[in-house]
């Protein structure tokens, strides 16, 4: 089986913090892989430097077996991601936005104008397709995100606490359209809310201080843990030398 | 794709997030506001328009060189704005290079600059046709530097936008560097003798001392310059043109070069 995601040695120093500590970690093809950690654990900072955003210190992040670094275009090209809360141009429509990034990537005419009309409709946002942006909440803006993330049908999706700001029944059906799209992707998903992670995730991958503490699967942390919360609550809660 | 496929696509989308923000309207009234000053306030105040057509068309020249400096105004957010409203965490994460999203950021600038610009001398050219009945062939000249500047300008701009955290930050400094900081040393220089057609305040100059210089310029206002303490040398449009070059090639790599480099944390 094919690994999309693969994580080698990865260190990412800001100045003096040690935020990724040669962490190192494999996404197996079509694996939802949950990405758990305390605050500052180093979650977001795995994620952004998969998405070409930040460079690491030192190590190697590969999207389907190329560097992210050496060949960013070549790498994100194969992907679908929303880092932290998405903001929009505030000045163009959800429409004119994902017209914008699904050019981009090179989708074209009516395919574009079906795929923008098929997204809008998953996220539930087909009454405010042709409203400004800067009139949306923080809910309607992950959404959006969420909608550009799947757009151009990417194998992988890297998601930062996607369902941040969404309102309960936002959480149940972004958590439906993940497990929809779930089956036939890759997902390596970050979060704080670990009842979502056991729902969506296969995987599970623990991490505290920029290092790797456990990763395996969602049943096995589960029965050596009697619980995934228990798991991270034990995990993270010892002191690292 | 091709990256020139892209850099169409950006700069187009840029285009119409300029045309949507009310910043363009804004620089857009000012400008004609500029131009309207000069038609009104000059025969109120004075003996009427002057005798030279081309001490008139140097006058009028405010309002184009105001829609250039407005450039700022649609720059200082291009590259720092990114960052900080983290809309970069979007745009970013598509395969497009960072050369490539800040020329299609540049060009889409330019674009709008340029739809200021004309609309300045289309005002300096309909006014001068009914006050004299023609146009000096130097007005071309001016629209050129004219444009010139508001490239270098640009240019200038972007590379502050690269390095600044926020939009306004850079837009500030901007205004500083190019209003204050360089008219100040341009006023240091030209005090004392020494060249100062480096310096981008005495380069904005050339879109007005093109039809004729500070004499005729002083001349047609009737001061003759005397109230000057130092004697005001007409810049030398070929050094301020290589000049002007300079700062809108080396401006512009710079912030391809910043962007490129820079993360978003």
């Amino acid at each position: 089986m094919s690994e999309p995601i693969v994580i080698e040695n990865l260190t990412k120093y800001y100045n003096k913090f040690l935020a990724l500590n040669n962490l190192s970690l494999r996404v197996a093809e079509h694996e939802n892989v949950g990405l758990l950690g305390p605050n500052g654990a180093g979650k977001s900072t795995t994620l952004k430097i998969l998405c070409g955003l930040l460079r690491a210190s030192s190590g190697t992040a590969y999207i389907d077996g190329v560097s992210v670094a050496e060949k960013p275009e070549q790498a994100l090209s194969r992907i679908g991601a929303i880092v932290e809360t998405p903001e929009f141009y505030q000045f163009l429509t959800p429409e004119e936005t994902l017209g914008y990034l699904g050019r981009l990537r090179g989708m074209r005419g009516d395919e574009l104008k079906r795929r923008i009309k098929e997204v809008i409709k998953l996220v539930r946002l087909e009454e405010w397709g042709k409203v400004k942006i800067e009139k949306f909440s923080r809910g309607m803006k992950q959404r959006l995100g969420l909608a550009q993330t799947l757009l151009h049908d990417p194998p992988v999706l890297i998601l930062d606490e996607p369902a941040l700001g969404l309102d309960p029944r936002g959480v149940v059906e972004f958590r439906e359209i993940i497990e929809g799209v779930g089956k036939e992707k890759t997902i390596f998903f970050a979060s704080h809310q670990l009842v979502e992670v056991a729902q969506i995730c296969t995987q599970v991958a623990i991490i505290d201080h920029g290092r790797l503490l456990a990763y395996d699967s969602t049943a096995a942390l589960e029965k050596k843990y009697q619980s995934l919360e228990r798991a991270y609550l034990e995990l993270t809660e010892a002191p690292l030398d | 794709m091709t990256e020139l496929e892209k850099l169409r696509i950006v700069a187009g989308y840029e285009f119409l997030k300029h045309i949507r923000r009310k910043r363009l309207y804004v620089i857009l009234g000012l400008t004609v506001v500029a131009e309207l000053a000069v038609l009104i306030l000059l025969p109120i105040l004075g003996d009427g328009y002057p005798d030279n057509v081309m001490v008139m068309a140097a006058l009028l020249s405010v309002g184009p060189s105001l829609a250039a400096i407005g450039a700022i105004f649609f720059a200082g957010d291009a590259i720092a704005g990114e960052f900080e409203s983290k809309t970069g965490y979007i745009l970013f994460t598509n395969p497009v290079g960072r050369m490539t999203l800040v020329a299609g950021k540049y060009l889409a600038c330019y674009a709008a600059v340029i739809l200021l610009v004309l609309l300045g001398y289309a005002i300096v050219s309909i006014s001068l046709l009914a006050i004299y009945g023609s146009v000096p062939i130097e007005t071309l000249s001016s629209f050129g530097l004219c444009l010139l500047y508001a490239g270098s300008v640009l240019s200038v701009t972007f590379f502050f936008s690269a390095i600044s955290k926020g939009a306004m930050g850079a837009t500030v400094i901007t205004l500083v560097f190019i209003m204050v900081i360089s008219g100040i040393i341009d006023s240091v220089l030209m005090m004392t003798g020494q060249p100062h057609w480096f310096m981008l305040s005495t380069n904005g100059d050339t879109i007005a001392t093109v039809y004729g210089g500070y004499e005729l310029f002083m001349g047609g206002l009737g001061t003759n310059g005397g109230m000057m303490p130092f004697e005001m040398e007409t810049p030398d449009i070929g050094l301020n043109v290589l000049s002007m070059v300079i700062y809108l090639v080396v401006g512009f790599l710079l912030s391809i070069w910043i962007s490129k480099r820079r993360q978003l944390a």
